[in-house]
């Protein structure tokens, strides 16, 4: 079992300025389910990434707030305009105070 | 508690008759049971994966099998084993019982997914029927044909006694049905007559359904979580065991260059353990033997390792070696294997698994479309699979498919296995070893 | 003199006027400190309450009317899922994103399953383009809708059907 909080971002081989660029990035989590026993489902602090946030250039540019309905291991792509040079960084926040990053170093070819 | 253990002469009789049986074998042999280890293979597989039976105290057997899989004992019905003598299920035959069949009872026995389910292989009629098969004929006009109430329930009961070569598991000799479901089942398929109900969706019907997209770039990091779990064989591979010696001890340069190439070779006879071995087997008994660590059948460190020493692969043509007498010889046992009927469902590999003679292969089972074996698929194993969260090797994936044929699984690391996964390589000659795979 | 600029200042200087210029600088981009701030909150996982679809989008926005996006949102979902567990799925906006007219917020809502809400991507302007994809779980077949909310506080909604197979040979 790859341990929980492996992340791994794919972004093109070569970019130039200004583009729009695609980026894919997953993480190794379990993503917990909500378990049930006699029908109810029972309450407790399930263990799943519940926020995703995107910073480029330092910038917070997006937020993904998510459930137990995203499948474990989660991936997810989104799309951003390259207009500097920099880093490009991934965060997963999971209930459990887990803190997982990526990052991507976007330069200009 | 544990299986009977099988006698060194057995192995050889049953070997030549399960090697005379395989007729079309390329290299055909002078000695059949050449590449049998001399004395059955001790297992080096976690306890899950062993194929044990245990007596409980109750003096009841149940499987030892994985965690959340069925235990149900199949003693008495066929298995793999070489050794295994038993005879296959007799044809059976029985009277109909002369109650009234309801209608009602049939159709919800048809859907039943603890007994076939029988939509399975068949469509009928019915928006809720999601998602049927077409391996077997599409019963929707059944009715139509106003066959004998007797004859039907004698299909069901055993379609053997009609059909010799059929696929149709005997519900009723292998007592899954018992002759009054089967009256029921009649009354209810009498009632299939056309017209059938417009069909308003066209995934409903298997034959115009769209086969199943798939899940993308198996190498894709972002894609196939079992790229990353693979990365972290890495530290397996420098990790030393009690011998004071790792893997990289002895195979310098990292494992994507020391082993590349090796894997296109596997399975192979094994000179050294005088049987046939996958990469996984092969782990069982050369790690321990050189670093001390136990890389057990099963577990997750033998199936990291696997997937990393095949991924040192990647890209190179699968090139097993047919031309050895043992590896000519098991990959005759092999395709006997693969042919072999097994089970409470009487079922073979090949009744699923190729696409000749009406069988299964590249039909709708259910919601799941068959592979064809013979279209080959191991140089993608060990694969993630999705249903699963995990990554699973052939022999799991084998183990897997014991459970619905009703037939005890055998040991992760049994040459039964290794000989059929020999056989099951073969169609993938020359083709491009691309690990780990991904898939439902 | 001035002390020079720090290289953080500079970027982010070089970013917003590099937006301002492309015409995506916004005030309604995501404030700079989320990250922080959910930190400080710390991210606690609540069971949320089981509720029906309408019961989702009736909190979410309430009695607010929701136009039919399908000619400008995209949304790839598979017919067939081969199980609930890994679905992928991917929503597109192809309508161009102005000053005046953006894409803040995209909701993907599973019907069926017990919690339909199943994610909400805050977006802001310097993405460039309103483009998200994951993988979903959902416990059955059902409807799967995307639902976009624009920088005009307007909803838009596109839905696709997926059917999921369950079972097989041992499952």
């Amino acid at each position: 079992m790859a341990e929980i909080g492996r992340v791994r971002i794919r972004i093109p081989s070569s970019i130039k300025q200004g583009d729009i660029v695609k980026v894919r990035v997953l993480v190794i989590h379990p993503m917990e389910i909500v378990q049930r026993k006699d029908g109810k489902p029972v309450d407790k602090n399930y263990h799943f990434i519940n926020r995703v946030v995107v910073t480029y250039l330092d910038h917070d540019i997006a937020q993904f707030e998510t459930s137990q309905s995203i499948s474990e291991n989660p991936f997810f792509a989104f799309a951003f305009k390259a207009v500097e040079p920099g880093v490009l960084k991934v965060t997963f926040l999971d209930t459990h105070g887990g803190k997982y990053e990526g990052t991507a170093e976007i330069k200009f070819s | 508690m544990t299986r009977r253990r099988p006698r060194t002469g057995a192995w050889l009789a049953v070997a030549l008759t399960v090697s005379l049986a395989a007729a079309c074998v390329r290299n055909e042999t002078k000695s059949p049971s050449a590449g049998l280890p001399p004395a059955p293979w001790v297992s080096r597989a976690i306890p899950e994966a062993k194929g044990e039976i245990q007596t409980l105290s109750d003096g009841k057997k149940q499987a030892v099998r994985y965690k959340g899989w069925a235990t149900e004992d199949f003693s008495q019905y066929r298995t793999y084993a070489y050794d295994d003598a038993d005879t296959l299920l007799p044809i059976g035959k029985a009277a109909m019982p002369a109650i009234p069949g309801d209608p009602k009872t049939g159709r919800s026995l048809f859907l039943n997914r603890t007994l076939g389910p029988c939509t399975g292989c068949h469509l009928i009629q019915g928006a809720d029927v999601w998602p049927a098969g077409n391996v077997g004929r599409d019963l929707s006009a059944f009715g139509d044909r106003n066959a004998p109430d007797e004859y039907v329930f004698n299909l069901i009961y055993d379609a053997r006694q009609f059909f010799p070569e059929t696929t149709m598991p005997p519900w009723g000799s292998a007592g899954v049905l018992k002759p009054e479901d089967i009256v029921h089942l009649v009354a209810f398929l009498q009632t299939q007559k056309s017209p059938a109900p417009p069909e308003k969706d066209a995934e409903r019907d298997p034959n115009t359904r769209p086969k199943p997209r798939g899940f993308g770039d198996n190498l894709d990091a972002t894609n196939n979580p079992a790229v990353l779990r693979a990365e972290r064989a890495e530290a397996l591979w420098a990790k030393k065991g009690m011998t004071g010696k790792g893997c990289a001890d002895c195979h310098a340069g990292g494992p994507l260059k020391a082993m590349r190439g090796v894997a296109a070779r596997y399975p192979q006879y094994v000179a050294l353990y005088r049987r046939v071995m996958s990469i996984e087997d092969f782990l069982t008994a050369h790690a321990p033997e050189n670093t001390g660590v136990p890389l057990l059948a099963g577990s997750p460190d033998n199936v990291d390792l696997t997937m990393l020493i095949k991924m040192a692969s990647n890209g190179m043509p699968v090139s097993i070696d047919l031309s050895s007498a043992e590896n000519a010889a098991a990959l005759g046992r092999g395709k006997a294997t693969f042919y072999k009927k097994v089970g409470r469902r009487n079922h073979a590999c090949a009744d699923c698994h190729t696409v000749a003679n009406g069988r299964g292969g590249e039909k709708f089972l259910g919601g799941r479309l068959l592979g064809n074996a013979e279209a080959g698929f191991t140089r993608h194993f060990p694969t993630w699979r999705t249903s699963q969260a995990d990554v699973w090797d052939m022999r799991k994936r084998m183990q897997w498919c014991m459970t619905p044929l009703g037939t005890n699984m055998l040991a992760a690391d049994a040459v039964e296995y290794a000989e059929l996964e020999l056989y099951l390589t073969f169609f993938d000659r020359g083709k491009p070893i691309s690990v780990p795979g991904i898939r439902h | 003199m001035a002390p020079p600029l720090s290289e953080t200042r500079l970027t982010r200087r070089a970013l917003l006027q590099a937006l301002g210029a492309a015409g995506l600088c916004s005030l309604a981009a995501p404030d700079p400190g989320i990250l922080t701030l959910a930190l400080a909150q710390g991210n606690p996982g609540r069971l949320e309450p089981e509720e029906s679809v309408d019961a989702t989008m009736k909190r979410l926005f309430g009695t607010q009317p929701i136009k039919d996006g399908s000619s400008v949102i995209k949304l790839d979902l598979p017919l067939i899922a081969e199980n609930g567990a890994v679905v992928p799925v991917s929503v597109e906006m192809t309508a161009p994103q102005t000053p005046q007219s953006h894409v803040k917020a995209i909701y993907i809502i599973s019907d069926k399953n017990r919690r339909p809400l199943t994610a909400k991507f805050t977006l802001s302007p310097p993405l460039g383009y309103p483009y998200v994809a994951t993988n979903l779980r959902l416990g059955e077949s059902t409807d799967v809708r995307a639902v976009a909310q624009m920088s005009d506080g307007s909803l838009l909604m596109a839905k696709r059907e997926v059917k999921v197979t369950v079972g097989g040979c041992g499952g």
